[in-house]
């Protein structure tokens, strides 16, 4: 009999119910099987149930995509504890920072990053992948491997039901540090049941994992594969010669992806329009708009193989929200689609009321996948999870929806059209950054007295980073690449500006704040 | 105009140094791509870089992990194709 879909180890147990045999998951030369994942799931829950892990504590997982990081998730979901995907760009400042904000005391990680950590950063055990990192990386250390190869330890048994925690996305707005969505069993069950439904996922699927599973639309490969019994392929290199060959050798049926990947595989058009791609059914883009001449000839290439394309459009705190249907490709890639099936996207104008069609208003997000909240953020959680406001005033359990910040239109047709942000945030390469994150690492230099950072439009990754930033007393023009150097050391590749200007004094507003608007302008106009 | 691999090599860790990892320097046979060192779209760049400073061409085919995998599989590839 199969379970019924309410965590994340409810959807495990029934692919091992079904076929147990079955690859689950393919890393590098390696296949595993779902019963594999439900071994070294267990064996590696009960080592961390003994390492003190407590129903509702954080694991972190700080490891490049592997066989080992999937293991961590379902490990963690079968003890009630929270895992949070620690992007593997991050360097030990975001780590540490990360670490902190949502108090993770076990790490999973690869030896390598584990040992670039500041002493302490683990308080409780670190479980490493590789060799054995140095003493002081951890509270205690324990070999990653053995547990997974010998632990046969009874699984603690343990309640966990839908509404436990299940993990913590870390994501950007448009101010301060980034933020925990703080993510249920449900919002991950919901999610998954509803993103494999659109994209018509089968067991027969076998999946690209070609985005960070710290990502939403990166761990929605994994959870969509799991809720079907699907094949996952893991895929660390996005070179394009890679990932052709990883598209055949694999017969890979579906793969979800951001704007720059897309303009990766394209390098491969020859080889694609020699040889289509028979075996793949879907790509779905997320993170930000294809640009329509890579669209266009997306679709050019796809035809022959039938392949078709999703436009989706998500947001962190509530996983996912619209797609576009494959057949109705052709309305461009501002357009977004609809909802998502089982949710409502309700588009409100500044007075709170739903806008008319073709006026602009805020896309918000109505539905089982909307997040618990920001971890320890009441301020920001209030801001963008807020009551329905069209809901009864005789409903006195108050439904939460998502302000996403975002400005959208619906047509007469019902289909939404995206036009823009008012805020700051920087969206660059699929990922969401707010400025003060890359003036906070500019300052972090010593050189820097004032930073403004900023986007500007730019064809290939969205957003390109931009910043100005005057010096402290003291500083001449060799500082521009002793800061650089410095950004480059401490932060991820995607937070680094590929311009640094150097102004005498930064231009400030009536208020006397640094006018980033007026600094921007004169940027985006060239 | 050939080049020695040597040459090539110290130039891609030039390279690595101001623009990746921020002053660390990269052995000859650390992984690159295995280990997250190098992104892809930093890939790309290195690619545009050499392509102008050696005057090649790199192939959509030969822009995979095998060739870009670490400093020396580069260098190969770039001596193969000055020779």
């Amino acid at each position: 009999m199969l379970h019924p879909e309410f965590t994340l180890h409810d959807l495990l147990a029934n692919c091992v119910e079904r076929d147990p045999g079955k690859v689950a998951v393919v890393d590098g030369t390696a296949e595993r099987t779902y019963e594999d994942l439900e071994r070294a799931s267990k064996a590696l829950g009960a080592a961390l149930v003994e390492s003190g892990v407590k129903k509702g504590d954080r694991v972190g997982v700080y490891m490049e995509k592997s066989w080992e990081a999937i293991v961590a998730m379902l490990a963690t979901s079968r003890i009630g504890a929270a895992y949070v995907n620690i992007n593997p760009l991050f360097k030990p400042p975001q780590v540490a920072y990360v670490a902190q904000d949502c108090d993770v005391r076990v790490m999973i990680g690869d030896s390598a990053k584990l040992d670039d950590l500041e002493p302490g950063a683990v308080s409780g055990t670190a479980y490493y992948r590789g060799d054995r990192p140095g003493e002081e990386t951890a509270g205690r250390l324990e070999d990653l491997a053995g547990v997974l190869r010998d632990g046969d330890a009874p699984e603690a048994q343990r309640r966990v039901s839908e509404v436990d925690l299940a993990t913590i996305l870390y994501t950007s707005g448009s101010t301060g540090m980034p933020k925990g969505v703080a993510t249920s069993q449900r919002n991950v069950v919901v999610g998954a049941q509803i993103v494999s439904t659109y994209l018509e996922n089968t067991p027969r699927d076998r999946i690209l994992s070609a985005l960070p599973l710290n990502f939403d639309a990166g761990m929605s490969q994994f959870t969509t594969a799991l809720r079907v019994g699907a094949t996952l392929v893991l895929q660390r290199s996005r070179l394009p010669g890679d990932l052709l060959r990883a598209l055949r050798r694999h017969e890979i049926t579906g793969v979800t992806g951001v704007p720059p990947l897309w303009a990766l595989l394209l390098r491969s058009a020859k080889g694609i329009e020699a040889e289509p791609l028979e075996h793949l059914r879907y790509i779905a883009n997320t993170g930000g708009r294809i640009p329509q001449a890579n669209l266009d000839e997306l679709r050019r290439l796809l035809d022959p193989s039938g392949t078709k394309i999703y436009l989706m459009y998500g947001l962190t705190e509530a996983f996912r929200s619209t797609y576009l249907p494959p057949e109705e490709v052709d309305r461009g890639s501002t357009c977004i689609g609809k909802a998502i099936p089982n949710t409502e996207i309700l588009v409100i104008n500044k007075e709170g009321r739903e806008c008319a069609p073709d006026e602009p208003g805020e896309l918000v997000h109505r539905g089982p996948t909307v997040a618990m909240g920001y971890w320890g953020n009441e301020e920001a959680t209030r801001q963008a999870y807020r009551p329905n406001p069209l809901a009864s005033p005789e409903l006195l359990d108050v439904e939460r929806v998502v302000y996403s910040g975002d400005t959208v239109r619906r047509d007469e047709e019902g289909f939404l059209y995206f036009i823009g942000r008012e805020d700051a945030m920087i969206k660059s390469q699929g990922y969401r950054l707010s400025p003060e994150e890359v003036e906070n690492l500019l300052i972090g230099s010593g050189l820097v007295h004032e930073a403004c950072a900023f986007g500007v439009e730019d064809p290939a990754v969205g957003q390109l980073v931009m910043a100005v930033v005057s010096l402290r007393d003291g500083g001449d023009k060799v500082a521009v690449e002793t800061i650089r150097e410095h950004v480059i050391k401490n932060g991820p590749p995607y937070m680094v500006p590929k311009q640094i200007v150097v102004l005498d004094e930064l231009p400030k507003t009536g208020s006397g704040k640094i006018d980033r608007k007026g600094i921007s302008n004169v940027y985006a106009n060239g | 105009m050939a080049v020695s691999t040597e040459n090539v090599a110290a130039e891609i860790q030039g390279w690595l140094r101001e623009n990746v990892t921020g002053g660390r320097e990269v052995s000859p046979d650390e992984p690159l791509i295995e280990n997250g060192v190098l992104t892809s779209l930093q890939t790309v760049e290195l690619v545009t870089f050499l392509e102008e400073r050696f005057d090649i061409i790199v192939e959509d085919e030969e822009f995979d992990e095998e060739n870009f995998g670490s400093v020396e599989a580069i260098a190969g590839l770039v001596a193969s194709k000055t020779a």
